[in-house]
């Protein structure tokens, strides 16, 4: 670290130190809602060139903060005071932490004198939020406030990214300190741990069915290009998780697409099928691949995380090491194979069956219909947000997610209510692109206050709701599984074009496929928050729902029209 | 019985943070001991739990805590025990092998006792 001559150190306030610390690192906005404990900071914020967007829930300021952190890859800050505030945002420090979203979280706090009294707005806030961030920091001596923020910066970016939380005290913001001016070291990959690298890369080529499983790690570790080079090199399929989807593009010939439990099936027999797998920065969750105990493959596991290595499947080889470095580094290992092209012949010809047509000409509205004319409508950098329920397997089924689009969703913690706020914060870090929220009615209504934020601060993303007036995913469940006992899924008939009238954001009612492209014509053009109120079918369900267990593979093919093995 | 020893921060929330692993991972502390160690600013914690999976578990999962600077599986045959009896006689501190504190727990009949294991 580099530090100031000693003549140049000055005291300034806590305030101000955090202020000149974020503005070094390149943070030019705060997701936020003030409050008693925070309100020397904003004062500094009012003579600062710092923006600020003030949310209308803090939940909805921690997912912008992660949104905008997912869209740049360097940290989002969100900003609450204590008690009631910092709880609130909680849910959104939870979805950052399972989905390794650099977000820091600053807090207010009572003043340290007052700590431990159960003060007004006092809550042990350090303590809820230990489980769910990387690492938090109690600051109660304002000499400790700058090399306290300058780690969780580092820390929330270094390795495997996550949310870092500090609690800061009143009195800390408002008492002077020397600044030492401190830089922060780049944070750079970590190289792969090389011992295993020959012996994996003698697995993979001589595997007679070899598949490529990325996930969320390969994404944020720009591992895409890599990973295609070697699928190239030997002719290996590359599947997804949830996470990993947009690692690569899905239209490349070697991507099947994202396996688990509303993957393709074209990824999912693969994963049935291989000898040996090469997970890259995947996790292996119950989502994707069920029951551990339904691996029966090979598995080579390269993850950033050593925690990760062995954690859900015991790997036979595991590489700890930056996704991106472990498989450059193994493709300088390949040699030249000639290559049984049995399996990736089989595996094309199940991709260009799991092509289904998804053109749905009827009303009311199939969710596909609306998915397929947004996937042709999309710029190729156009980003989609996703609500969680069935919107969000919808559109991570049957988008297409190729050249420099991108791909934000609350995959881990399943957060409903994350898309409208992140897709905010999206359109923040990156205003030049579309930001598309692919939304549900339920998890719209969660947040739909933060509708009140974008038209304030001109944030101009579009919310494409498809609108059942239910909870789809309860009811889907509900019919699969529990007799079609439909209870606590309906959500009655809110006037949701009304709702966002209300808030000042444009807003159209869709009632006819037809009039699809032409809305998301207007909306997108429109240069404010809209609203596409798109009344679809409340009985169309996702499918194919495949559920992996101990002994065998279930699928329940619904409306799925593939057609069995090759 | 297996013995985990660590270096980590001597510092507020560190113990709490420590524990959240355990937590989570369903493991069960037997014994935990705490104390001030030879590098300045740092503690020493060591507690063991029962087998080796756990201990394997936590040991994967405790580096990862910014605030845990080394993580050992300790070996089994540095082990020392105490207890701590208390009989209508007196208070007795007792320092021996795992086998000889419990032969002399169950020789004493105390009223109270605390017993855990050490090992640096």
């Amino acid at each position: 670290m580099a530090v100031q001559s000693f003549q140049e150190v000055v005291s300034i306030r806590g305030s101000k130190i955090v202020l000149d610390v974020l503005g070094s690192d390149d943070i030019d906005v705060i997701f936020g809602i003030p409050g008693a404990a925070t309100l020397p900071l904003y004062d500094e914020i009012f003579h600062s060139d710092m923006r600020h967007i003030l949310a209308r829930h803090e939940q909805g300021a921690s997912h912008m903060a992660d949104g905008y952190a997912r869209m740049k890859g360097t940290p989002g800050v969100c900003l609450s005071t204590s008690g009631a505030g910092a709880t609130n945002l909680v849910t959104g420090i939870t979805t950052a932490y399972l989905d390794s979203s650099p977000v820091i979280a600053l807090t207010g706090q009572v003043p340290t004198h007052v700590l431990g009294s159960d003060g007004f707005q006092e809550a042990d806030i350090f303590s809820l939020m230990m489980p769910i961030t990387k690492h938090n920091f109690r600051v109660t001596d304002v000499k400790n406030l700058e090399s306290d923020l300058r780690s969780a910066l580092r820390i929330s970016m270094e390795g495997r990214p996550g949310p870092v939380h500090l609690d800061i005290p009143r009195d800390v913001f408002e008492t002077e300190a020397p600044f030492l001016g401190l830089k922060s070291d780049p944070v750079s990959p970590q190289p792969p741990d090389p011992r295993r690298l020959p012996e994996a890369v003698k697995m993979l080529m001589n595997a007679e069915r070899p598949l490529i499983l990325l996930g969320g790690g390969a994404r944020i570790s720009r591992a895409g290009a890599a990973a295609i080079r070697m699928a190239e090199a030997l002719s290996i399929p590359i599947a997804t998780t949830l996470m990993g989807k947009g690692s690569v593009p899905e239209d490349h010939a070697l991507v099947l697409g994202m396996a688990g439990m509303h993957g393709k099936m074209s990824a999912n027999i693969a994963l049935d099928e291989c000898d040996v797998l090469l997970a890259v920065g995947a996790r292996f969750s119950d989502r994707t691949v069920g029951d551990p105990r339904s691996c029966a493959m090979k598995v080579i596991h390269i993850d950033v995380d050593q925690g990760e290595l062995g954690k859900n499947l015991p790997a036979d080889i595991a590489i700890n090491g930056d996704c991106r470095l472990a498989l450059e580094a193994m493709i300088e290992l390949l040699t030249i194979k000639v290559c049984s092209s049995t399996w990736s012949d089989r595996n094309g010809r199940i991709v260009s069956r799991c092509s289904c047509d998804i053109d749905v000409q009827e009303n009311p509205i199939s969710v596909r219909k609306v998915i397929k004319e947004l996937d042709g409508f999309l710029p190729d950098d156009g980003v989609v947000c996703t609500e969680v329920g069935q919107c969000q397997m919808f559109a991570a089924h049957h988008l297409t997610i190729r050249d420099d689009r991108r791909f934000i969703t609350s995959g881990g913690l399943g957060t409903m209510g994350f898309g409208l706020p992140a897709a905010m914060g999206a359109k923040v870090a990156d205003p030049d692109r579309m930001v598309i929220d692919i939304a549900g009615d339920g998890s719209f209504t969660m947040v739909c206050q933060e509708l009140a934020t974008a038209v304030a601060e001109d944030i101009p993303i579009t919310v494409v709701l498809l609108n059942n007036g239910h909870l789809g995913m309860i009811r889907q469940h509900q019919k699969l599984f529990y007799g079609s006992r439909f209870n606590a899924e309906n959500l009655g008939n809110t006037d949701m074009v009304g709702l966002a009238k209300a808030f000042g954001a444009g807003a159209a009612r869709v009632d006819d496929y037809r009039d699809i492209r032409s809305a998301l014509e207007e909306a997108t053009s429109s240069g404010r928050p809209y609203l596409l109120d798109i009344q679809i079918n409340r009985e169309e369900d996702v499918f194919p729902l495949t559920l992996r267990t101990a002994n065998g593979v279930k699928i329940h093919k619904g409306s799925c029209p593939f057609n069995g093995g090759c | 019985m297996e013995v985990i020893s660590m270096i980590v921060n001597d510092e507020f929330g560190v113990m709490q943070r420590i524990m959240g692993e355990f937590t989570r991972k369903r493991i069960n502390v037997e014994a935990i001991v705490v104390g001030k160690s030879e590098i300045p600013k740092r503690a020493r914690v060591v507690l063991t739990v029962l087998d080796k999976e756990m201990a394997d578990i936590a040991g994967a999962r405790l580096p990862r805590l910014h605030d845990v600077f080394e993580v050992e599986i300790v070996d089994h045959s540095r082990h020392s025990a105490y207890a701590l009896i208390s009989t209508g006689t007196g208070k007795v501190g007792l320092i021996g092998s795992q086998q000889e504190i419990q032969e002399l727990i169950e020789r004493a009949h105390p009223d109270r006792y605390i017993q855990t294991i050490n090992a640096i």
